[in-house]
């Protein structure tokens, strides 16, 4: 689960939609935070701006009738408005403030200020009806304004005028519990929304990179499915579709002028080595009969790399696939193991073989038999004397079977055992053997015309200096060839 | 021997043609396909080097054409497709070798002279002999001087065909291809080593070798 969410967060179309959504609710949020400022706090202001009228009212009805004026006035409102009065001033105390319970919102003990101030100040109060327990006229909320009435001798008396704002309050937060949850379901559509985007995006990236993993192991013909909406994923399959087709006509264009080369040289080649060999045969038991006979032989070689060249470019091309059948590798192995014991006795090579019986593997005998004998003769090429060379058929315990030529020879680092298997490649050390860099690459390309696996480890040397090496071809089950071809 | 060489590549039938010459045999060329056919059909050769691709009529339709006829000319097919298909096809069209190009001329000539033999006769025997070295292909026995020479089935596989093409050259790739049935040469000197160990069994101990080394080429057995 962790692990998936943290999948989900590499995802980089999921984190930008991500951010999308963040962005939206932010400017949601934002957005009906004005609303709320824009109606319940300008509503609040606009009842503190009636309350400072109000108390300059009685300031003005002071001044011309006196404290009785106030009073009566006090009196009246209390009857008759929704407001809320006290009147406090020597003896007198007034309003209908006096019959209810009043509790201060911000902790101070009274409501009207102990320090007669210079002037009024705002207070904010809640008041309940101990007459009842009607929840309607519990805790009611309210602001008001306290302040002494002034003459020019002091303070006459202490007013106090309020408002109920209970209504607005509770509708404000109400505003604010619905700017909170409809938040909290936009950051929750948020991410679904991103999830299901990024999870569509993903499954057509997936599609590129299987592209990528398919051409690079060498299926060139791969193309990307088209959606043909023209967005900017189809638009990018379609420019990476003609990339590969460029890249495959010049690949093919480049192999077929290889090819053609090395085709068109064998004829030539083949006149140069005869003219020499018919030369040397003229001259008889002789020096320079023999130069000529090793001329003839260069021009072989030269021959046989070319013939190995167009032989390599027919197997990748496929051509012999339909060729496969159903086949026993135990006989053909068993004729190798006879071929090149003698050989590898000769070599000072002790050569063993453990090859059994009852396997079935869909193969062509002639090219299977090339393959191993390229295997065993480099085996022996690099063997120094008194070394070993292994012969092996088994099941591996995926039940694939396994052809294996393991020795104890210099081996081959894990670093170089991919870049050997391309053409012409030789390692340093193998330089002054004979041979044309082509012999792997044709085992390469055996493996993969029949969807066998050609890998190299190390060897039965067991010793750091001299691993040896592995060499293995690992062909499918063959149901899974069948299916595959 | 009296051959029919059907090449148009000018050049490389010249040098067939010389080299054949020099090796003590008649030749003919014909440069296409249905100039061969006529010249096959109106002489009576020991041998056609046929090559597979030819201007008016292909190889094998020349092949094809002249088994028909109920000429069983030994044919040697010539050709720049050197992939084992093509040759299996060859050789079912009637074909008695196929060689693909490039050849070596002493390859060429090893098995032009092979095939030519082939419809010796005496090809149905059941005993060769070469020199004091006798074979007994009923027996599976080799007996050299009258001694018993044993031999691995391998090796008398190997001897067998050395002796059908007694005095003459048998090249490695001829070895590989009829012994072990190989068709593609080895990098090392594996039919080297059998032979040497095969010269081990029947030549050692005698004073006149049999199994000689023909450089350039391969081997011959002869007296």
């Amino acid at each position: 689960m962790l692990e998936a969410i943290r999948k989900l967060y590499k995802n980089t179309l999921f984190r930008l939609s991500l951010l999308g959504a963040f962005l939206f609710v932010g400017s949601l949020f934002i957005a009906m935070g004005y609303v709320y400022f824009a109606t319940i706090q300008s509503e609040l202001r606009r009842v503190d701006k009636a309350l400072v009228a109000e108390f300059s009212e009685f300031q003005t009805i002071f001044e011309e009738k006196g404290l009785q004026g106030v009073d009566r006035e006090v009196i009246l409102r209390s009857a008759s408005s929704e407001g809320w009065y006290i009147l406090i001033a020597g003896n007198i105390v007034a309003g209908n403030l006096a019959f209810q319970k009043v509790e201060t919102q911000d902790g101070t003990e009274s409501l009207i200020p102990v320090e007669s101030e210079e002037d009024f100040q705002k207070i904010q109060f809640t008041y309940s009806n101990p007459e009842t327990t009607d929840p309607d006229f519990q805790d009611r909320r309210a602001r008001g304004l306290a302040g002494p009435l002034k003459t020019e001798e002091g303070n006459a008396g202490l007013l106090l005028v309020a408002r109920d704002v209970e209504a607005t309050m509770r509708t404000g937060a109400r505003v604010r519990t619905a700017i909170l949850t409809s938040s909290a379901i936009a950051v929750i559509l948020g991410l679904i929304s991103s999830w299901f985007v990024s999870r569509r995006f993903t499954r057509r990236v997936e599609a590129f990179n299987k592209l990528a993993d398919d051409v690079r192991a060498g299926n060139l013909d791969r193309r990307v499915p088209r959606t043909y909406s023209e967005d900017e994923m189809d638009m990018l399959a379609e420019h990476l579709n003609a990339m590969l087709d460029h890249i495959d006509r010049l690949m093919k264009a480049m192999r077929y002028a290889g090819d053609s080369v090395a085709h068109d040289l064998r004829t030539p080649l083949t006149r140069l080595r005869t003219r020499l060999e018919s030369a040397a045969v003229e001259l008889g038991d002789t020096e320079e009969a023999k130069t000529l006979f090793a001329a003839a032989g260069d021009a072989g070689e030269l021959l046989q790399t070319f013939d190995s060249v167009l032989r390599i470019a027919r197997l990748e091309a496929g051509e012999r696939r339909e060729l496969l059948t159903d086949i026993d590798p135990k006989p053909i192995l068993d004729d190798l193991a006879e071929l090149y014991e003698p050989a590898c006795e000769d070599s000072g090579l002790t050569f063993t073989s453990d090859i059994i019986s009852g396997i079935k593997i869909v193969a062509d005998r002639g090219l299977l038999s090339q393959a191993v004998s390229n295997l065993i003769e480099n085996a022996i090429k690099y063997t120094p004397a008194g070394g070993s060379i292994h012969l092996s058929l088994s099941k591996n315990t995926a039940r694939r079977a396994v052809i294996s030529i393991a020795d104890n020879g210099p081996g081959i680092p894990q670093s170089d055992r991919e870049r050997v298997k391309e053409r012409f490649v030789r390692l340093d050390k193998s330089r002054t053997l004979p041979g044309s860099g082509l012999g792997l690459t044709l085992v390469e390309a055996v493996a993969d015309l029949h969807r066998a696996d050609f890998n190299m480890s190390e060897g039965i040397g067991k010793t750091p200096e001299r691993p040896g090496l592995n060499a293995s071809l690992i062909f499918p089950r063959r149901r899974n060839m069948r299916t595959k071809t | 021997m009296r051959i029919l060489v059907v090449e148009d590549d000018e050049v490389a039938a010249e040098y067939v043609r010389k080299g054949l010459m020099e090796a003590g045999h008649v030749v003919d060329l014909a440069p296409d396909g249905d100039l061969g056919l006529e010249m096959a059909r109106a002489a009576d050769y020991d041998a056609l080097i046929l090559d597979r691709m030819l201007p008016k009529r292909d190889g094998l339709e020349v092949l094809g054409e002249l088994r028909e006829d109920g000429d069983a000319t030994p044919v040697l097919i010539l050709s720049a497709l050197g992939e084992v298909d093509h040759k299996v096809e060859g050789l079912r069209a009637g074909g008695d070798d196929y060689l693909a190009k490039p050849y070596s001329f002493t390859e060429l000539l090893a098995r032009v002279e092979a095939i030519g033999r082939r419809s010796d006769p005496s090809a149905a025997v059941t005993k060769l002999k070469v020199g004091d070295l006798e074979m007994d292909l009923l027996a599976r026995t080799v007996r050299r001087a009258g001694q018993k020479v044993l031999l691995q089935p391998r090796e008398f596989r190997l001897l067998e065909c050395l002796m059908r093409n007694a005095g003459r050259v048998v090249t490695r790739t001829m070895l590989l291809e009829k012994v072990w049935d190989y068709h593609f040469d080895p990098q090392t000197n594996v039919i080297d080593v059998h032979i040497s160990r095969l010269r081990g069994k029947i030549d050692k101990d005698f004073d006149e070798p049999l199994l000689h080394t023909v450089r350039g080429a391969g081997y011959r057995l002869q007296v």
